[in-house]
């Protein structure tokens, strides 16, 4: 089933040991890049399993009658964000970039059977600029990989990527000279869910996923100009900060071993085995 | 009703009657018949035939369609490399093959882009993949990978990893990037 980036410092497993820590069931909490820790600003503790929790509780929502949000941010902060999210979440335009097998799948999913629409996704536009959701669905060769990537930057802000099925996500079982490791060694990617294809309901987990990542966004920021952090979403720094350090690592023989995004290297923590 | 087709002969007999086929059209031709585990008839042409050969093939012993122009890497013999094309002929329902062995650092040899022109994707393949010229080709370019490209990733040398599958991707990446940039402090300097 889709999931959110799997946390690659401890295992494919730690997803699921994380949703168990949660009382009343499993609860996603996706306010920050997985892997580095929550927002500075979250006040959120780490719980005995290792899970971050946001502060306050259990709570888990992002209801505007809640006093403040997890982030520590104030009534019209969080109310703005409530609002902006919601509005966000439930319109999403995908892009479908069907490169094999999983398009099928993809256009299954939007079609009648599965409904996409239920979740106000299904409005997909085979034109970049107008789709803030870019769904790469099968396997990205290289020759592709400029196609993609120029896709991405054609897409307005804010945008989010899901990588569909192994291939995208990994390279899947083409560890070949022709197929990109893992989308994510171009593009910043939200959600990846597995699968070889995945199923339509599969990809709707996902997006639903990736609904719930959106909440945890704080879009207030950029609209009353409050300082934002790296981590918190690096494509948008990509956006934000021209002249930031944008030093391509040099590549290794096998494009497993590194993950590159295009972000200021210096304000990112340095991960051990990602990926 | 459609029609019964006719009996087909045994395929010993088909096959030995495609041999005296193809041996009368290559009379006088140099040429060598060797056996194969597939039983296909299947011929051994040096490259100076090569075109006389496939020339004859087509014209005297009717075979119409080129199937297949490939090649094989046979590291680490010598001569390396084996040209196959895979003739068939609607004729007669029958197919040939011939193979010329050509080395590695003369990897050429003359096109039949004149004789079936749908044979030129193939061709291009074959360079793209194996780096093995087509004299004579109008428009030998790589098919399959980039044009850049530097390798021919069906040598048997090639790792299957690739070598830094990505430098392609991240120049290109880079010289974008680059011209962005350039193209906004021209805007930003307005």
């Amino acid at each position: 089933m889709g999931s959110l980036n799997p946390d690659p410092t401890r295992g494919a497993d730690a997803g699921a040991s994380d949703l168990k820590a949660w009382p009343g069931g499993p609860k996603t909490y996706a306010g920050t890049t997985p892997g580095r820790g929550p927002h500075p600003d979250s006040g959120a503790v780490r719980t005995d399993s290792g899970a971050f929790r946001p502060a306050g509780g259990d709570r888990g929502d992002t209801s505007p009658l809640s006093a403040a949000d997890d982030s520590g941010n104030g009534f019209m902060a969080s109310s703005l964000d409530f609002l902006i999210n919601w509005g966000r979440k439930n319109s999403l335009w995908p892009m479908p970039l069907g490169l094999s097998c999983c398009g099928i799948e993809l256009m299954a999913m939007i079609g009648p059977k599965f409904d996409l629409a239920r979740f106000g996704a299904e409005a997909a536009r085979f034109t970049p600029r107008q789709c803030d959701l870019l769904i790469v669905a099968g396997t990205l060769t290289w020759k592709m990989a400029r196609a993609c990537r120029q896709i991405y930057d054609q897409m307005p802000d804010p945008k989010w990527v899901i990588a569909m099925g192994v291939c995208s996500s990994s390279g899947g079982m083409y560890d070949s000279y022709a197929v990109v490791q893992g989308v994510d060694s171009i593009l910043p990617v939200d959600v990846y869910v597995p699968g070889c294809p995945p199923r339509p309901d599969a990809v709707i987990d996902g997006i639903m996923k990736l609904q719930k990542k959106i909440e945890r966004e704080h879009p207030h920021r950029r609209l009353l100009r409050v300082p934002d952090s790296v981590e918190e979403r690096g494509h948008e720094m990509i956006l934000r900060a021209p002249n930031a350090a944008v030093e391509v690592e040099p590549h290794t023989s096998s494009t497993h071993e590194k993950t590159t995004y295009f972000v200021d290297q210096s304000a990112r923590k340095p991960e051990e085995g990602a990926r | 009703m459609t029609p019964q087709a006719p009996a087909r002969a045994a395929p010993a007999e088909r096959r030995a009657a495609t041999i005296a086929r193809v041996a009368g059209a290559l009379d006088g031709v140099l040429h060598e018949f060797v056996e194969t585990r597939d039983g296909m008839p299947t011929l051994i042409v040096p490259r100076d035939g090569l075109v006389e050969v496939l020339s004859r093939l087509k014209s005297r012993a009717s075979f119409e369609q080129a199937t297949f122009v490939t090649a094989v890497d046979h590291l680490p013999a010598t001569p390396r490399f084996e040209v196959v094309h895979q003739l068939w002929s609607l004729t007669h329902a029958d197919r040939v093959r011939l193979k010329t062995r050509i080395a590695v650092d003369a990897a050429w040899v003359p096109t039949c882009t004149h004789l079936w022109p749908g044979a030129a994707f193939m061709e291009r393949e074959c360079y793209d993949m194996f780096g093995i010229h087509f004299e004579g080709h109008h428009n030998l370019r790589r098919l399959l990978m980039p044009e850049e490209y530097e390798h021919h990733p069906l040598r048997k040398e090639f790792p299957h990893q690739g070598i830094e599958p990505d430098r392609l991707y991240r120049a290109w990446e880079k010289g974008r990037r680059e011209e962005f940039f350039e193209r906004r402090a021209k805007e930003d300097s307005k």
